[in-house]
């Protein structure tokens, strides 16, 4: 039998200490079934999943140390008296210094670059494509209720599927290069937006809307208008926010063709499995980490000011 | 001349306004009165057609204004300015924007996406800001005035879209008196200087009796009285406002601030 926090009424002749006592503890001992239940059902879906996984500890104990062998394959063999030589007469550096481990320093700048443009462009034109659909898709602001079910499945359609999946598309159609990997990433970055910014939307005050409405104004005037206003820190701050997912987005989306650092990893990665690799990798760790840092400032800064006023 | 002709507005089978028959010459100043949900705003709402009327008809010079779609609809609506309770203003955009898009209509898809007024839009603007003696907060964030100055705000932008006939839903609710006076002031300045109809839905009575010529009193979505303020007889009023009578006649005695002699000229002192 299901209780209700709401006790049955106390009768003539009643104790209602008594009364309330018995009912609450009723209610806990209620409680408590549920809460067994739930444990019981949570307890299930973990082992299932060890089971299928394979997360045993004996497979655990096998891997990790192969974990640390990779890395020690990649490692660069550095002599801390060559450290900082120079290159010789013919250009090349010598082993054991770090020109020698960054051989190919510029190459894998000019690429991170690449990378850095290629979350940019794809994070513009996705904001400004994710602004117009998010108004066609709130349900408060929709043109018409069949445009906004339209414009809600499309979102769900782009965010669903996964950028690396586009990417291979976009490769196959318009060829190895950053080009691909934009596409791939505007079109997922689109979809994740879009959905954001129309909740946005959707908790908007339709009092502007109205005075607009009022006005004779056109549906993209009270959007323009009425909505965009209120909206836009918080578009701003959801945009920056992708930005720094983005950037993380381009650099994997180039092993498989799509352009950016991703392609270089990835070569480097399957032909040398050298010191190459850690050249790589550490170079876009501290790219996406700063390229974090100064974005959440950025984003801080914006809410902190909104929170002033 | 504005018809009603058994205007009738229904929200999910129930009936908000009934058969309402009216009609309203050019250049009248109408307060509507009556209870909280007599359907006063669903009546204004139903001229400019925020509200679409379930039955009956609204014609204006002739013309089927419930008929009216697209830009046809959009035309009437730049015809008939609003004034809303809560000034429904876009709080985020300074005063001049605000005042400048009473000017929407007017423009194309390019223009006002981008936001290109003319300066002779914002001369207009300016001047209309300056006749409710507003113009020196216009580069202001438009959330950071006063209710009573957002009120004048509002009234502005009403202004510049030239309007026939603007309609205010309760524009003195939310103000204090002394706000209160400056914005009915307004309106009844614009009504004889610019000869425009005025249809005003009040809350209190004695500010109805000040400044209009002719009273509608509504109850349960009915037009149950109208005539002057001289016609409309305590008894009446305690009709129309039914158990809200007390409140209305209290309000009508705190406001009697309002009551001057005579409606004060718009331009106004801040
Ligand atoms: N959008 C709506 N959906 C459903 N019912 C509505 C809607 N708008 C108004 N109503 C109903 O219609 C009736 C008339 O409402 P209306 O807002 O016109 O009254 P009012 O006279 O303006 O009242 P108030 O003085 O409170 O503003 C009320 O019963 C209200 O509940
Ligand atoms: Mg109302």
């Amino acid at each position: 039998m299901a209780l209700t926090l709401t006790m049955p009424p106390v009768q003539p002749g009643q104790d209602a200490v008594a009364l309330f006592e018995a009912h609450r503890a009723a209610i806990r001992r209620q409680k408590l079934t549920a809460n067994l239940l739930l444990l019981g059902g949570f307890l299930v879906m973990l082992f299932w999943s060890i089971d299928v996984s394979r997360f045993w500890p004996e497979s655990l104990i096998a891997g990790v140390p192969r974990i640390f062998e990779y890395f020690g394959s990649v490692m660069p063999t550095l002599q801390w008296d060559l450290l900082f030589a120079g290159a010789n007469a013919e250009g090349r550096f010598p082993q054991g210094s770090i020109g020698f481990w960054y051989n190919d320093f510029w190459t894998y700048l000019s690429l991170i670059w690449e990378t850095i443009l290629m979350a940019i462009t794809s994070t513009l034109i996705a904001t400004a494509l994710a602004v117009v659909l998010s108004f066609l898709a709130a349900r408060n602001l929709t043109p018409a209720p069949w445009v906004g079910v339209v414009a809600r499945r499309f979102l769900e359609f782009c965010r669903g599927v996964p950028e690396i999946l586009f990417a291979l598309v976009f490769v196959f159609a318009v060829g190895i290069g950053p080009l691909a990997g934009i596409l791939a990433i505007t079109i997922h970055a689109t979809g994740a937006l879009g959905k954001l910014f129309s909740e946005v939307n959707e908790n908007a005050s339709m009092r502007p809307v109205d005075g607009l409405t009022a006005v004779g104004g056109t549906w993209a005037q009270r959007m323009r208008y009425g909505v965009l206003p209120q909206v836009l820190p918080n578009f701003t701050s959801y945009a920056l926010w992708r930005f720094e997912i983005n950037v993380r987005a381009a650099a994997v989306v180039g092993f498989v063709g799509g352009g950016g650092i991703g392609q270089e990893l990835n070569h480097v990665i399957s032909f040398y499995s050298d010191d190459r690799v850690t050249a790589v990798l550490i170079l876009v760790v501290l790219t996406v980490t700063l390229i974090d840092l100064v974005s959440e400032r950025a984003r801080h800064a914006l809410i902190g000011k909104e929170s002033l006023k | 001349m504005l018809e009603f002709r058994k205007l009738t507005k229904e929200f999910n089978g129930k009936r908000a306004v009934s058969d309402v028959t009216l009609s309203i010459p050019a250049g009248q100043m109408v307060g509507v009165i009556g209870r909280s949900g007599a359907g006063k705003s669903t009546l204004l709402r139903m001229i400019n057609r925020l509200n679409d009327a379930s039955s009956g008809q609204l014609l204006h010079e002739g013309r089927e204004i419930t008929a009216l779609t697209g830009r046809d609809l959009r035309q009437w609506r730049n015809e008939c300015a609003m004034v809303f309770q809560q000034f429904n203003l876009v709080g985020r955009l300074n005063v001049l924007t605000n005042v400048m898009s009473g000017r929407l209509f007017h423009h194309g898809f390019g223009t006002s996406m981008l936001g290109l007024f003319s300066a002779r839009e914002r001369a207009f603007a300016i001047r209309a800001l300056d006749r409710l003696g507003m113009a020196h907060v216009a580069l202001q964030q438009t959330d950071t005035l006063s209710g009573g100055q957002q009120q004048r705000v509002a009234i502005a932008r009403a202004l510049v879209q030239e309007p026939k006939i603007l309609l205010a839903d309760e524009p003195i609710a939310s103000l204090d008196p002394l706000n209160a006076k400056i914005v009915m002031d307004a309106l009844r300045a614009i009504n004889t200087e610019d000869g425009l109809t005025v249809i005003c839905n009040l809350h209190t009575l004695d500010t109805a009796r000040h400044y209009c010529d002719r009273i509608i009193g509504m109850q349960d979505g009915r037009v149950v009285f109208d005539g002057t303020a001289a016609q409309l007889t305590d008894r009446m009023a305690r009709e129309i406002y039914g158990a809200e009578a007390a409140e209305a006649f209290n309000e009508a005695l705190t406001s009697t601030s309002l009551g001057g002699a005579r409606p004060a000229p718009a331009v106004v002192a801040v």
